[in-house]
């Protein structure tokens, strides 16, 4: 029962906050953070756990969101866009994935990078159906058989637990063979191998689950902002989501979530600074990288209360 | 004796550019016992290790691992036909707990079902509780069941030697491959993985053993085999292989019969 208050704690908190700031902009901003979260925890599976780095994260996160969109736009209910989203995706994935299994850091660094580079580009030049640099507008929201939210607060709650549920399913793969055949064949792919786990079978699983994570967070993009533009999905954005797993903890799910809240927010509470945010941001991201190598989530573990090593 | 082999290797064939790092060796070893593959530094004992492993494939020849042809097959299928094996340079899992490391090895033989997995349901439960008996059976063999909630990185050398065993034997093989694992061990460290070695062959299991230290081997082994230059130069008991005048001089030195 004692380990379970910090659970206990943050959902009582991730539900009090948009009440007590009660203002339409931050909780937009909390909105985009959480959606980034679960886009952060996908990413996590592949370069996280499995050690396979990947710039094309964004990509896949606007392929989620585009897909959703114009096919709500063309009159699809919206109750089938997430399983569409999810599935364009995951094929996505595959054809990023297959030829690029045997490629390993700088060289599946620059893969994942050209393919994202592919995807912006396709969004911005087919404008007849993508509405190309300017985006796609007025893009139907959610509906469940006709019920849907409604303002800011609503659609935080059901974000809220989208992220929950992601996050769910992200803890039971790490406590399961599967996880820990990721995390292994980061560790001595060989290793792994030895001890009878398809490594190339992991890796892919890992690629597609993550992609599916981005998939389902496009969607949701898509049909709560309700409004896209290819900037949102651009390498800039996959380097973004890069940084959000490193200072919030490679490999940690509380991390991802760590990460992604606080560098979605920061460049916003620094805006007072008009310009030199960017020199203030930069400092933070260095200093976390420099100080706590572990990111932001290993600081928990280096206070008192510390858990007895991994589970 | 052939008959009943575990392994057979014929005319194992392995190159690296010019060097022949092992030349045609044929290798039978019988079912239960522990065998040593014993030779100087750079005779092939490892790369013959990674052959029968699959860890890196031999060029030419036949392996064939309890009557199943095992050759260029990929490292993961072999371990799932029941070889398991450790490594001279240690190779554990650095970011997973020491019952974690074991416990990759103990879902060897299962299929992993992400459904399963994110339902959390009943299979998946009785699944993942089997594999943590099995590890936690497999940690005990070594004695490492106390330290299993430590993190990998945290035992010491000697101990990450007694966990790589562990996450060998959870995979349930019929032939453990072990290189050097007494490297870097104290004389009393040696010693207690002596009688753990001696603990599984008498529970069936075939050992193969590649070892630098001659004298560690001879006396847990029921055969040894000697090679010299990428080529077996002797087989047969300890006693047998000690006497062998081959053997000395590869040991003694006179290497300008190769030069």
């Amino acid at each position: 029962m004692t380990r379970s208050w910090p659970i206990v704690a943050a959902a009582a908190a991730a539900l009090a906050i948009p009440l007590a700031v009660r203002d339409g902009y931050i909780v937009q901003l909390l909105n985009i953070a959480i959606l980034n979260a679960i886009v952060v925890l996908g990413l996590n599976f592949v370069t996280g756990w499995a050690g396979q780095i990947n710039f094309g994260q964004a990509a896949f996160y606007g392929l989620g969101a585009y897909t959703t969109a114009i096919a709500t736009k063309a009159g699809l209910p919206w109750i089938a866009t997430p399983l569409l989203s999810i599935v364009v995706v995951i094929a996505a994935s595959l054809v990023l994935g297959l030829p690029t299994m045997r490629l390993r850091t700088y060289y599946l660094a620059m893969t994942t990078i050209g393919f994202g580079e592919i995807v912006r580009l396709i969004i911005v030049h087919w404008e007849p159906v993508t509405g190309g640099t300017s985006g796609l507008r007025a893009i139907p929201g959610i509906s469940l058989f006709g019920f849907g939210p409604h303002g800011q607060l609503q659609h935080y709650y059901l974000l809220i637990t989208t992220l929950a549920l992601a996050v769910l399913i992200a803890w039971r793969i790490r406590n399961s063979a599967l996880g820990r055949a990721m995390i292994a064949t980061r560790d001595s792919e060989i290793a792994a191998e030895q001890s009878g786990v398809d490594t190339a079978r992991t890796k892919l699983l890992a690629f597609m689950i993550g992609a599916a994570y981005a998939g389902l967070a496009g969607c949701l993009y898509a049909s709560s902002i309700r409004f896209i533009s290819p900037d949102s999905f651009s390498g800039i954005q996959a380097i973004l989501l890069m940084t959000m797993l490193i200072v919030g903890g490679m490999g940690s799910i509380v991390g991802c979530v760590i990460g992604a809240v606080a560098l979605t927010i920061l460049p916003e509470a620094l805006r007072f600074l008009g310009q030199w945010y960017l020199v203030l941001y930069g400092l933070g991201v260095i200093a976390v990288i420099a100080l706590a190598p572990g990111g932001l989530a290993s600081l928990a573990s280096m206070m008192p209360l510390r858990r007895a090593g991994a589970r | 004796m052939t008959t009943d082999s575990i392994i057979t290797a014929r005319g194992v064939t392995r190159r690296f550019g010019g060097l022949v790092a092992l030349d045609g060796i044929d290798l039978d070893v019988p079912r239960g016992i522990v065998q040593a593959v014993i030779g100087p530094n750079g005779s092939g004992k490892t790369t013959l290790l990674n052959a029968l492993s699959g860890a890196s494939h031999a060029d030419a020849g036949s392996i064939r691992i309890g009557g199943e042809e095992i050759f260029r097959l990929k490292p993961h299928r072999i371990a799932r036909l029941g070889l398991a094996r450790t490594f001279q340079t240690i190779r554990i899992f650095e970011n997973l707990s020491v019952i974690e490391n074991v416990k990759v090895a103990a879902a060897c033989n299962r299929p992993t079902s992400l459904f399963n997995i994110a339902m959390a349901n009943a299979r998946h439960k009785n699944s993942e509780a089997e594999i943590d008996r099995n590890a936690r059976e497999a940690l005990e063999t070594v004695g490492l069941a106390g330290r299993a909630n430590h993190r990998a990185t945290q035992l010491p050398y000697a101990q990450q030697r007694l966990l790589e065993i562990a996450r060998a034997l959870a995979s349930k093989p019929n032939v453990l491959l072990l290189d050097e694992p007494a490297a870097g061990m104290n004389m009393t460290e040696s010693m207690t993985l002596l009688e753990t070695i001696a603990r599984l062959r008498n529970s069936g299991i075939t050992v193969l053993l590649v070892e630098h230290n001659v004298r560690l081997v001879m006396g847990i082994s029921d055969r040894v085999t000697v090679l010299d230059f990428g080529r077996k130069i002797a087989e047969g008991t300890p006693s047998e292989v000690q006497r062998n005048p081959q053997v000395i001089e590869a040991y003694l030195g006179r290497r300008h019969r190769h030069a």
